[in-house]
């Protein structure tokens, strides 16, 4: 990032008479999004802000973000991944840009499913949940630990983002299309059935609860990984040819992959958004921006333009990184409750993964979070124009 | 003499005024914004854009149910704290105040899990409360399982998650109370104990009769700290359970956290933290008055 900034500076430092300069700020990571809160409220935001994507409608419902049409031109956006637009979308305007996308799938150790007499679907294919719990209990049969959930990450993020494709591919939302009503839609049949089928994982043992090991899948201790592209290229070091990578299984007929990613915003702070521009420009840029983040970081680069740098795409697993982001991804819901949202939601998966009922569990997070909303939307929510969430369509 | 004493009265503001801008700068200004804040609507993000709704925040904490739950769970985490990690304690400090320099040991040993980052703890004390998976279970359970009682899923059962946490608190907490009574016992005059000696006082009759009465003001001031850093749990819960399962270990700091950062609702928030100091204000009240009636 610093090699980054040094080299827009250094582009820039021949237009003396604008003096455009970047000076980063780094926050270590704990934490970070109760610091920008912070300085919102102080009035002390920087010209351009790096934050998550589920974030960026509540910034933006505050009026604190500035539109980036302006700045892009329509072939240039185009040349951007359709999640990484839908993600910065709010209202119909697009506020934020990321360097990078996310995906998540279930890798599979080919070597331990043949030993259990399992056959991986065929490649780009998912599962149904019969077949994911099939294979399941195949593997138990054969002596070998099933599945690995992650259910020890600390972070809520994690739970949101790796389960709600359960919840979208039943068929279901996290929230109403408008971003503002849980009621009736988090609780619903869909979404009881999905998570009572996402819940058979730990009754009949297949997925550890409290889990130690973070990866016990490169530790050869489990033969399936739901888990992220973070994690791709330690798999492929440690397991080689024998690493196989799928969509997560669908609780529904059609597999919804997560998706979404820190990003760039231009915020009301800056008094020259033209200048502040040019940074957020140069590192959503292919070559100065994504080509040198995605060479650190391993995530999947937000721009087709960029794949080209990256011959690793044109093999699994991650030529499935970029096909699911192309085609079956949807972002995390988009309304300004989502820190609400995603905490309540992520606490009802832990105890749901410990046996709570789910029909109650889902309705008593209902409770909690549309009384937050309930307080900031007076009378149904007419004080803020409805923002599309993009729920409902993909 | 006089005249000393005149230029020491003239002189006192002057010194008594960097403190006490301080403090109006980092203590008392804070506070009335924060308590200004309480009667608005008030949104973190645009904290000036907030409208007067007068004690709607109030009304509306006393009669919502988490916040409620928040305080049952930080009253009832107090009543299974104080008391055992007072007597605890006091029975520890007994222990070992020996002389001989081996003991010394022994009372390090006692205090050093409060100078260990409690985060540290928490992730410790979570793999011992680690419930039975397969055949890997956490220490705590393989314990129960040598004296044949079954593994408990500590952290992740709502009835035992409470408990669980205020047992690693009282670990964690009671090497501190501990060296205050070592201090307090070290201050009981050695002559009255031996004079009770003489007069033919057993052990429990000068515990009882000479050594507690000494030790009152002692007790009193653990009392009153115990209580107060009681009421401030929050690390351990959120580390361990974050409040769950459900809202079986949600604290008082906990919620108002969540109300200021992840609600962003910086009006009620404001107004949850002065309840929350009222209460603690009110609770050390109580506790003077009832030490100052029984010196009385």
């Amino acid at each position: 990032m610093r090699a980054i900034a040094a080299a827009f500076n250094a582009a820039h430092a021949a237009h003396a008479a604008q003096r455009v300069r970047v000076v980063l700020t780094f926050f270590p990571d704990f934490h970070y999004t109760e610091k920008i809160a912070i300085a919102a409220a102080a009035r002390d935001l920087p010209d351009v802000l790096d934050l998550d994507g589920p974030l960026v409608a509540r910034f933006a419902s505050a009026g604190l973000l500035r539109p980036l049409e302006p700045w892009f031109s329509a072939g240039e956006l185009a040349d951007f991944l359709p999640t990484i637009l839908a993600q910065g979308t709010v209202d119909g305007r697009l506020y934020a840009l990321g360097a990078f996308e996310s995906a998540a799938v279930l890798y599979y150790d080919r070597a331990m499913l043949a030993a259990a007499g399992v056959a991986p679907p065929p490649d780009g294919r998912g599962w149904s949940w019969e077949e994911f719990l099939a294979a399941c209990a195949r593997l138990r049969r054969a002596g070998i630990e099933p599945v690995a959930l992650h259910m020890n990450e600390g972070a809520d993020e994690w739970f949101t983002y790796a389960f709600s494709p359960v919840v979208w591919s039943g068929g279901g939302h996290l929230i109403s299309a408008d971003g503002r009503r849980v009621r009736g839609v988090l609780a619903s049949a869909e979404n009881i059935r999905s998570l009572r089928r996402w819940q058979d994982l730990f009754r009949q043992g297949f997925a550890a609860t409290d889990p130690l090991d973070p990866d016990p899948f490169g530790h050869g201790r489990v033969a399936l990984d739901w888990s992220g592209h973070w994690m791709a290229r330690s798999h492929a070091a440690v397991k080689g040819d024998r690493l196989g990578a799928m969509p997560l299984p669908a609780a529904g007929a059609q597999p919804v992959a997560p998706c979404g990613s820190w990003c760039w915003a231009l915020t009301t702070a800056a008094r020259e958004p033209a200048l502040a521009a040019r940074w957020l420009r140069w590192v959503t840029d292919s070559r100065h921006g994504i080509e040198p983040v995605v060479q650190a970081n391993g995530a999947v680069p937000a721009r087709r333009s960029a794949f080209a740098a990256f011959p690793d795409y044109a093999r699994p697993p991650y030529r499935l990184f970029r096909d699911q982001l192309e085609h079956f991804a949807r972002p995390r819901p988009r309304t300004p409750y989502y820190a609400t949202l995603t905490s309540q939601f992520a606490a009802a998966l832990r105890d749901i993964a410990h046996g709570a009922d789910v029909a109650a569990r889902l309705l008593t997070a209902e409770d909690e979070i549309q009384s937050v909303i309930d307080r900031r939307e007076p009378a149904g929510g007419t004080a803020v124009p409805p923002a599309a969430t993009g729920e409902t369509a993909p | 003499m006089i005249a000393w004493r005149k230029s020491q009265a003239r002189a006192a503001p002057w010194f008594l005024l960097p403190a006490l801008a301080l403090l109006a700068v980092f203590v008392v200004w804070p506070m009335l914004r924060a308590l200004a804040w309480s009667f608005t609507n008030a949104d973190l993000l645009a904290p000036g854009q907030g409208r007067g709704i007068g004690l709607a925040n109030y009304s509306d904490l006393l009669a919502d149910p988490r916040f409620r739950r928040a305080f049952a769970n930080t009253a009832l985490f107090a009543l299974l704290v104080v008391p055992v990690q007072t007597a605890a304690a006091f029975l520890l400090a007994l222990w070992v105040n020996r002389p001989e320099p081996a003991w010394r040991w022994l009372r390090t040993a006692f205090f050093a899990p409060v100078v260990v980052s409690m985060p540290v703890l928490a992730v410790l004390w979570t793999m011992l409360y680690q419930p039975a998976q397969g055949r890997e279970m956490g220490l705590v359970n393989a314990l129960l399982g040598l004296v044949g009682a079954p593994p408990q899923a500590w952290l992740r059962d709502p009835s035992l998650a409470l408990p669980a946490i205020a047992a690693m608190s009282l670990w964690q907490g009671v090497g501190l109370q501990m060296m205050v009574f070592l201090a307090g016992l070290q201050g009981v005059p050695r002559e009255l104990v031996e004079a009770a000696r003489i007069d033919g006082a057993g052990a429990w009759a000068r515990l009882r009769h000479v050594i507690l009465p000494a030790l009152r003001n002692t007790l009193v001031f653990v009392v009153t700290v115990t209580t107060l850093l009681a009421f401030r749990l929050f690390v351990q819960p959120y580390l361990m359970t974050r409040g769950g399962p459900g809202t079986s270990t949600l604290s008082l700091i906990q919620s108002i956290y969540e109300t200021t950062f992840v609600a962003q609702d910086l009006g009620r928030a404001c107004a949850a933290a002065f309840l929350f100091l009222l209460l603690v204000g009110a609770l050390a009240l109580v506790q003077r008055r009832a030490a100052r009636e029984e010196r009385a």
